[in-house]
């Protein structure tokens, strides 16, 4: 069998590789991975040396698991299983140092119109919905990127923003609503 | 091709991403982009360049990141392979369980054995103790207390459902062959009454999981078991009436609308390995 260079294989055939103990393909996935998972953690945690922790015990987490995650294929992307693992670790990390995140929100946006950027974004995202969702609150906002982007419980939710259970729920519920209502 | 496969991040925005402070990016904008990261190998590779003007600091933790784990990797024994063996299917301790369960169908066919050679009426110990066993496999496998893989598991995709049937499956596969043989050996004359009451059960406990949680549901499945037919059964002396030939419609109907309430269900499963 011809053996092909870990730099042609998809993230999806790396992960798959490093399953069966493939040092080579677990550095390569590491190099495409890890700057943006960097920064996606690093988003939600200003704290650099609470980042690289995460970052270390999502990735040998990979190592030791990436047999369990060959068993996911249908459908399933390498990236997204990733985000999985290290989200958890974040929320754990929290909840071992007792504190919350100091999440960078992003910036409520300045009187805002739709520009053609965000028109563009219509493949991502409904332009309508990019609209309203920038009208919400900081803090309904943080609620749902945690549970919606993130796919966080209100449980975990919880943890990483050091707000009550019941407040989650609440601010879940009233970010539905509006945006429900803006769409209507 | 659908607007999903043939859009990518624009430079100007993916630029601005890359700053750690990019918080500036107002939430729609932000969203999207990290939406369509998680799914595009191609805008992550320009990320990553683009981080090497943006955030160098962050890719130096990067770097320290990698240093750190090329050493604690090294002394780890290498991932463990996928195989279809029951360790892989079961996390491994369920063998332990799985032993107690064929000690338990042991025990009660010795018991049996003694009963026969007294010439005694007694109800078949066999009888009763095999319909619940799988449920108490079943409950080992999916116990967080009892499951070192547990935090693994409930980070996998491939959780819920399909992980429980499967390890649901493991159980029945060995659980129910030792039954069988143990019924040879006392020569049962009814090899097969407790099969569908086995079955039934096990559903019932699968089905019962997605409202109260699998542990809860196996203790209430064979507490059921216990307070309806194995006690009635020694304070009679005699073989339930719940094995005898005229249940067998009431105990398919059971395993029927059990299988039913599962396939309703089936959303909920990942979430139960919560409680």
């Amino acid at each position: 069998m011809r053996k092909t260079g870990p730099e042609q294989l998809s993230d999806e055939q790396l992960v798959r590789r490093v399953a069966r103990g493939d040092r080579a393909a677990f550095d390569e996935l590491y190099r495409r991975t890890a700057p943006w998972l960097a920064l996606r953690l690093r988003r939600r945690c200003a704290d650099e040396d609470l980042v690289a922790e995460v970052m270390q015990e999502s990735y040998v987490a990979v190592w030791r698991a990436a047999g369990s995650f060959a068993g996911a294929s249908a459908g399933g992307s390498a990236a997204g299983w990733l985000w999985t693992i290290a989200a958890r670790r974040l929320v754990d990390a929290f909840r071992r140092r007792g504190r919350s995140a100091e999440v960078a929100v992003a910036a409520p946006p300045e009187g805002h119109a739709p520009s053609a950027e965000e028109e563009a974004l219509g493949g991502e995202l409904d332009a309508r919905l990019a609209t309203e969702l920038a009208r919400l609150s900081p803090e309904l906002c943080a609620v749902l990127q945690a549970m919606v982007l993130d796919g966080l419980s209100v449980r975990e939710t919880s943890l990483l923003l050091g707000i009550p259970e019941g407040t989650v729920k609440t601010r879940a519920r009233r970010a539905r609503i509006a945006l429900k209502e803006a769409l209507a | 091709m659908s607007p999903v496969d043939t859009w990518h991040v624009p430079d100007a925005l993916l630029d601005r991403f890359a700053a750690v402070d990019g918080a500036a990016l107002p939430a729609p904008e932000q969203w999207s982009v990290e939406a369509h990261l998680e799914r595009c190998p191609d805008c992550r590779a320009r990320l990553g360049r683009a981080m090497a003007t943006r955030s160098p600091e962050l890719l130096a933790v990067v770097e320290d990141v990698r240093a750190g784990l090329d050493a604690r990797i090294s002394a780890l024994p290498a991932p463990a392979r996928r195989r279809w063996g029951a360790r892989r299917l079961t996390g491994g301790l369920l063998i332990s369980r799985l032993l107690a369960c064929v000690a338990v169908l042991a025990a009660a066919t010795l018991l049996d054995l003694v009963a026969a050679s007294g010439g005694g009426a007694a109800p078949s110990w066999l009888l009763l103790a095999a319909p619940v066993l799988p449920l108490l496999g079943v409950a080992a496998s999916w116990s967080r207390a009892l499951d070192p893989a547990h935090e693994l598991v409930a980070a996998t995709p491939a959780a819920g459902l399909a992980l429980l049937l499967r390890r649901t499956l493991v159980v029945i596969a060995v659980v129910v062959p030792a039954a069988l043989v143990a019924g040879a050996v006392t020569e049962a004359d009814s090899q097969a009454a407790w099969l569908l009451p086995c079955l039934a059960l096990t559903a019932a406990a699968l089905a019962l999981g997605s409202i109260t949680g699998i542990a809860r549901a196996t203790a209430l499945a064979a507490g059921a078991w216990v307070a309806g037919v194995v006690v009635p059964a020694l304070a009679l002396q005699d073989t339930p009436a719940a094995l005898e030939p005229a249940w067998l419609p009431v105990w398919c109907a059971l395993a029927i609308v059990a299988a039913g309430v599962i396939a309703l269900r089936r959303e909920t499963y990942p979430r139960m390995m919560e409680r």
